[in-house]
């Protein structure tokens, strides 16, 4: 990758012929010609070793972009809000390790827990309002929330509190144990690494 | 003068409205000639006022431009992309919700500061066309633009400033869009009119304009005008946008600079 002359460029400007690069990010072809879509420095990668596509693909890199939008298959960090017999709702706060400015609203239903006995699973013994969740975004969703999905073995609670105030340490995938009083309490357990 | 006081009458100076009827008579006769007379802040037909544009005047904004045309002050702030309203329909592409308002003390005449909904709708109609709107699906962009003092020409600067503002947030568009209005009077077209001059225009047409691409993503065209003449004003409009277009590039260049360093 070669920084081309650090040339900032704004939204419109033209970048190049789109016969000999293609459009990367922060960039845009239209018809014949490759504009910049954001402000930022302009970049050419040389193309992949052995790939089609023999031009180079233009960046526009650097300058401040919009705020992380979840995507669908984005990896978030949400806290569960609130659990209702077939979803709960939690509040999205990371989008791939990013933390994000504006708020936006998931919703884990009950089919998308865990991959077995789908139709077993107890609300209630998954998730509690305040838990810390590690899911996938599934879709867009509707109106008013995100889908999100835990059905991975590294995908679910991966930090809670018990009822008494203690950290809820994992014992199993379906078990945590709070650290001050012993007692345990049933979630759907992230397997970090 | 004690009398008078007694019974509480009272009579305005006979001279008091002369001074203004002068000045509109003088606006008048100018107009009725057909030479290039100085224009009262003393630019003539085809000059622009100065242009002072910044980013980053709302620290709380994903991204806020001001604008500073003569006696046109304007500040424009632009939130997200964040999460739609609840009441909001699905939809794939994104959203551009725009918002104009206008001080309490914008105007001569102290107003109630109320949203003006005709220039947010023109507003949006400039702009949605310029913005990438499928990069950000199901969530909304807020463009607020306030206006602190009106001095002629608000919805052009409001248009070249909220373009301005998203750039500065980083949100994805086809092209920068800038905007010049124009005011035609009797058989002169004059640039970038201030109040008074759309007091008494007898006919106004804005642009706005995506300069890199040379596509209008809006024309609004009011009052009285000739076929040659419209044509010679969209050309004149079209030129005065891209010379605009190339001050907000310089201003986005400087902040890009500023921080990457």
């Amino acid at each position: 990758m070669d920084l081309d002359g650090g040339g900032v460029v704004t939204p419109g400007e033209l970048l190049g012929n789109s016969l000999t690069l293609a459009a990367g990010r922060g960039a845009y072809a239209d018809g014949r010609s490759v504009r910049a879509s954001v402000t930022g420095h302009r970049r050419i990668v040389p193309p992949a070793p052995g790939s089609s596509d023999q031009r180079s693909t233009v960046e526009v890199v650097g300058h401040k972009a919009h705020g992380a939008v979840p995507q669908p298959g984005s990896v978030v960090i949400a806290r569960v809000t609130k659990v209702m017999a077939r979803m709960a709702s939690a509040d999205i706060m990371c989008v791939d390790s990013k933390a994000i400015k504006e708020k936006f609203t998931g919703m884990i239903r009950q089919q998308d827990v865990r991959a077995t006995e789908i139709d077993k699973v107890d609300m209630y013994q998954s998730y509690r309002p305040g838990d810390i969740v590690r899911a996938v975004v599934l879709s867009l969703g509707d109106a008013r929330a995100y889908y999100l999905s835990t059905v991975k073995n590294e995908l679910g609670v991966v930090s809670a509190q018990s009822i008494a105030g203690g950290t809820l340490v994992p014992i199993s995938w379906t078990e945590m144990q709070c650290d001050l009083t012993g007692q345990i309490e049933q979630r759907k357990v992230a397997k970090v690494e | 003068m004690s009398a008078q006081a007694a019974t509480g009458t009272y009579s305005p100076a006979a001279a008091a409205g002369d001074k203004r009827r002068e000045r509109r008579e003088e606006l008048r006769r100018h107009l009725a000639e057909d030479a290039d007379w100085p224009r009262a802040d003393g630019r003539s037909f085809h000059d622009c006022r100065p242009a002072f544009m910044q980013t980053g005047p709302t620290t709380a904004a994903s991204g806020s431009a001001y604008a500073e045309f003569g006696k046109t002050k304007v500040i424009v702030s632009v939130f997200g992309p964040r999460e739609s309203k609840k009441a909001m329909m699905y939809s794939d592409v994104g959203r551009l919700n725009c918002n104009v308002s206008y001080t309490t003390f914008a105007t001569p005449v102290r107003g109630q500061g109320a949203d003006n909904k005709e220039y947010s709708s023109m507003l949006h109609k400039a702009l949605e066309g310029a913005v990438m709107l499928h990069t950000f699906p199901k969530t909304t962009v807020d463009v607020f633009a306030l206006v602190l003092e009106s001095g002629g020409s608000d919805l052009p600067i409001i248009i070249s400033c909220a373009s301005l503002a998203l750039a500065d947030a980083g949100i994805m568009m086809y092209d920068l869009v800038t905007s010049v209005s124009v005011s035609c009077f009797g058989k002169n077209i004059i640039i970038d009119p201030t109040s008074d001059e759309e007091a008494w225009q007898d006919g106004s047409l804005v642009v706005a304009f995506m300069p890199a691409r040379k596509e209008i993503t809006q024309l609004t065209l009011t009052g009285e005008w000739s076929d040659s003449r419209i044509t010679n004003a969209v050309e004149l409009c079209m030129d005065a946008c891209s010379k605009l277009s190339d001050i907000l590039r310089d201003r986005l260049k400087d902040t890009a600079t500023l921080t990457s360093e």
